[in-house]
């Protein structure tokens, strides 16, 4: 086993271990705010891990260059979505604990 | 020639530049036929959308043409500080320790692109969440809030990632 694939290795566990952590918080967090937290923990930092894990085994140039675009459109669009989420909570007035957080905050 | 003509042929060359850019990097195909159908698909889409784009009171080149070095240090920045807090969220999963509240501060940050990577950049880390951007004014929700106070919680929350980011967009 090379020196890059013993890396890559590490990115993935380290992926694995964030990726279980946002599962289980998304059981286990109680409103719906706080389980989009534990949900980008699985959305940026579990993907992104593997992203690098998979830029460290990439073969060549072109393949890597291709990774690196899909980092770059990744980072626009992973935060761009659970904001989405959130501003929608944020703006329905369905739920009874995001009344009670409006009037906290107001 | 105006100043204003003179700004609307610049966003136009701009608009066309980032499209043509893209083009390239994804046919990733420097024939011909490819490059001269990139162009001509460039400048019909520039034409009809430059002002979308980039509108017209972003009247600075610094507003929307990054700084590499600049960008490079704020995604290394970025990088460690999502792992950072990914940490935290991860404890505070297993411990169920948590004091979420929403918190309400400005920027300082004066052109659109860069108020909107700030957002986003807040969104990226694990433990705050933007739920609204409106003009300078951000609506956070904080997952392990200690102050409601305004001055506190942006110096918590952006000072760091506010000050790289003045670096790269004005």
């Amino acid at each position: 086993m090379s020196i890059r694939e013993i890396f890559a290795l590490i990115c993935f566990l380290i992926a694995i271990i964030f990726g279980l952590g946002g599962i289980i918080g998304l059981f286990r967090f109680r409103d719906p705010y706080s389980r989009l937290h534990a949900g980008s923990l699985c959305g940026t930092t579990c993907a992104l891990s593997t992203f690098f894990g998979l830029l460290l085994l990439s073969s060549s140039i072109g393949m890597a260059t291709r990774i690196v675009v899909i980092i770059v459109f990744f980072l626009i669009s992973a935060p761009t979505g659970s904001s989405i989420v959130g501003r929608f909570i944020w703006e329905s007035n369905d739920t009874e604990q995001t009344k009670k957080k409006k009037e906290q905050v107001l | 020639m105006e100043i204003r003509s003179k700004w609307k042929l610049l966003r136009f060359f701009f608009t066309n530049l980032f499209l043509f850019a893209v083009w390239v990097l994804f046919t990733a195909d420097l024939s011909a036929f490819s490059l001269l159908a990139g162009i001509l698909g460039s400048l019909l889409i520039s034409a009809l959308t430059y002002d979308i784009f980039l509108s017209e009171h972003q009247a600075n080149l610094r507003f929307f043409l990054p700084s590499f070095w600049g960008l490079f240090k704020f995604l290394l920045f970025m990088f460690l500080e999502l792992y950072k807090s990914s940490f935290q969220v991860l404890v505070a999963v297993i411990t169920g320790k948590t004091n979420p509240r929403i918190v309400h501060f400005r920027t300082r940050l004066r052109s659109d692109l860069a108020r909107a990577t700030l957002s986003n950049a807040i969104t990226f880390t694990p433990g705050t969440l933007t739920l609204d951007l409106n003009d300078d004014h951000l609506t956070v929700h904080w997952l392990f809030c200690n102050t409601t106070h305004t001055k506190a919680a942006g110096i918590a929350i952006k000072e760091k990632m506010e000050k790289q980011l003045g670096h790269v967009w004005l």
